[in-house]
């Protein structure tokens, strides 16, 4: 096999927020030139100006500009870019947005269109996975035409059932239905956001397994026949299908199962004939069988839990993949050390019901310190728009065991400091400290389960000196305002200099001191 | 000597402070029947340095008005802090209830993606009314009370800024 050379000297970044960051940072440390692309609401994006280049798109729903190939490969045209980088979500898994960019002699640094044709579509990715010999979920063989059609369905394989978009990822469009009283109610819901986030409405079914854990492999392979996988994440926390912790390596896998996981997952990417970063997602049941979740075709949002426990930057090796290199190392030369753990920084109330929280965040300081990474694309003044993911960034921790990573994460996540909107840093930190999160015996049911326990209660010991802070400030500014009347009024008076009176009202302003 | 009372659990609880002033930065502060010597020192934005007798803080307030949100080692205390002043013109305007007509307003800008109710509609406490669409997830607005619509101002596909008014039930 022949495998086509080239060498790109600018790559357009196809995404927004923090993994439109997270790429150019690679692409600088390669030399290479960047290029962003931004909604009429993403101007002001931190991705647009860590860029080289930047062009806008459209308005601000993604549908209007993220998700409109054309103006994506005009502004490849417009600023020469030889290279497309899509991220996660928005373009990323669409087959016809790598068969556009080839025909228009741009290259996709992702896998070919047929590898994707072949994954993307889940009823087909379950399909093709049978007959590569991945066990999977029972449920139904393909998209289900009608809500009719699905319900007489539903009640066949027996509730809780999974309702899933056929062209999801991300929890978008999934829903988990109990009862089949509610089947109507949900299965409308997730056809609308499957529209709203895919532009395809098509959903099916899936049987819901009890207390499966999820589990994934991320898996790359180059364009001469390597495939290799670089080790699992486990990502069994999850609000609403939508991951909140990731952390590697998982507490149910020993070497023997990781490497029985490990070798069909590569089979799963071979089947498919795929190249570059991929992950082939498993349910793991409390028996620890395994069964095929889905594949997805792209660079994950939690890639960074991988890039800590390997040492190796993902992006990197994507690049130099989709420019026909060989990947520089063997099954055998991959390292495992440690255990990562990411939180995933959401801007949503969980006090109110999750409330999505947009919004102009007018302080911010991330941690810092050993052991810490914060992947994230926002600034203090920055408005987070109302149009995309809550995400506003991943927060990571490394730590040669899981107690000390678990550690280390909760202290950062105490130096994190947002004001303007709500973040979800408590909830994040009460997962950490959950027991059955510590014992490692939690599944995807963890969320929900602990749903009251994960709620924010203040600790009453510190509820006094909350009170003497808000005080003592509220009085400061009281004294403040009291002051400057009083050094106006003070203004003519007999005795005292202008030099006197400003003197003291400096003395009196500002600093609490 | 300044008196501050603290609302918290959302106005259902009320704590009162009393601040003297005894030196530049230094206070002392009389709450839940303990006087203490405060030493405040304010770093950047938002961010003070307390130390409580002895014991040190550093404390987050992210204000907004008299609503506050104070971050002390791990745990947030949203609360709202008044002086007698504002508190009078607070009792003045009459208590948190849920008697009466409730107007429901946008928590957030979105767009409604779904209405579930209909004006005269007779609704249950906790029923959805209608479905806001923001950061590609929807959340449902569910009546505060059992009661009758009696307004509705949007429609489905409708574009609204956060705290717009959606719509009311008596």
């Amino acid at each position: 096999m022949s495998v086509e050379r080239r060498r790109f000297r600018k790559v357009l970044v196809a995404n927004r927020g923090e993994i439109a960051v997270r790429i150019m940072r690679t692409c600088r440390e390669m030399g290479l030139r960047t290029v962003a692309v931004y909604s009429d609401a993403d101007r002001g994006s931190l991705h647009v100006r860590f860029a080289d280049e930047a062009v806008r798109i459209g308005l601000p729903p993604s549908r209007e500009s993220y998700l409109v190939v054309d103006r994506i490969i005009a502004a490849c045209k417009a600023t020469g870019a030889d290279a497309v980088h899509p991220g996660y979500g928005f373009l990323s898994e669409k087959a016809e947005f790598a068969r556009a960019l080839a025909a228009a002699g741009i290259a996709f640094i992702g896998p070919p269109a047929e590898s994707m044709d072949a994954m993307g579509v889940k009823t087909t990715a379950r399909k093709n996975m049978q007959a590569a010999g991945v066990p999977t979920v029972p449920g139904s063989a393909a998209p289900i035409g009608s809500e009719a059609e699905a319900r007489t369905l539903a009640d066949g394989i027996g509730y809780p059932v999974m309702i899933k978009a056929a062209a999801g990822g991300g929890g978008k469009g999934m829903k988990r239905c109990e009862r089949g009283e509610d089947f109507e109610a949900l299965w409308q819901s997730a056809r609308r956001e499957a529209a709203s986030a895919f532009g395809d409405d098509r959903l099916y079914l899936e049987k819901f397994l009890d207390r499966p854990r999820h589990v994934e492999i991320q898996v790359f392979a180059d364009a001469h026949g390597h495939c290799i996988y670089l080790g699992e994440r486990e990502c069994s926390v999850q609000r609403r299908q939508q991951k909140v912790i990731e952390e590697s390596p998982s507490c149910i896998l020993d070497d023997a199962r990781r490497a029985a996981m490990g070798e069909v997952a590569v089979k799963a990417a071979q089947a498919v004939h795929y190249r570059g970063a991929g992950t082939v997602e498993f349910l793991v049941d409390s028996q620890r069988s395994f069964y095929f979740l889905e594949m997805n075709t792209r660079l994950q949002v939690e890639h960074p839990v991988t890039e800590l426990c390997t040492g190796l930057d993902l992006v990197r090796m994507q690049i130099e993949v989709a420019q026909g290199e060989p990947l520089h190392l063997r099954q055998d030369e991959v390292v495992r050390r440690g255990h990562a753990i990411e939180a995933r920084v959401y801007a949503e109330d969980p006090a109110r019901n999750f409330m999505p929280c947009p919004g102009r965040i007018s302080y911010l300081r991330v941690p810092n310190g050993p052991g810490i990474r914060d992947d994230s694309g926002v600034y203090t003044g920055w408005v987070v728009p109302q149009f995309y993911d809550p995400m506003i960034s991943k927060l990571l921790a490394w730590a040669p065991t899981r107690e000390q990573a678990i550690e280390r994460l909760k202290r950062a996540l105490g130096e994190y400091t947002v004001h303007g909107i709500t973040v979800n840093l408590t909830y994040l930190t009460k997962i950490l400290d959950h027991p059955a999160f510590r014992s490692g015996e939690y599944d995807t049911g963890f969320c929900t389960q602990f749903a009251k326990d994960l709620l924010a209660r203040p600790d009453p010991r510190y509820e006094d000196v909350a009170l003497i802070a808000a005080a003592v400030v509220a009085f400061k500014r009281d004294h403040d305002e009291a002051e400057s009347f009083a050094a106006r009024a003070d203004r003519h008076a007999p005795g005292r200099s202008r030099w006197q009176s400003l003197g003291r009202a400096r003395t009196l302003r500002g600093s609490l001191r | 000597m300044s008196t501050y009372v603290a609302l918290l659990d959302g106005g259902r609880r009320e704590e009162t402070i009393r601040v003297t002033l005894q030196g530049p930065g230094l206070y002392e502060v009389e709450v839940g029947g303990k006087v203490h010597r405060v030493d405040a020192f304010r770093h950047d934005y938002g961010t003070i340095s307390l130390l409580v007798d002895t014991e040190s803080y550093s404390v987050q307030i992210d204000q907004g008005g008299t609503e506050a949100k104070v971050h002390i080692r791990g745990s947030t205390y949203p609360l709202e802090i008044l002086d007698e002043r504002r508190l009078r013109m607070r009792r003045a305007a009459g208590k948190f209830t849920v008697e009466g007509r409730q107007n429901l307003s946008a928590p957030m800008p979105g767009k409604v993606v779904k209405v579930l109710a209909k004006v005269g509609d007779e609704l249950e406490e906790g029923q959805g009314i209608l479905v806001i669409e923001a950061m590609k997830m929807e959340n449902e607005l569910k009546s505060p009370k059992a009661g009758k619509l009696v307004e509705l101002n949007v429609v489905e596909g409708q574009a609204v800024e956060g705290g717009a008014r959606l719509a009311a039930v008596e």
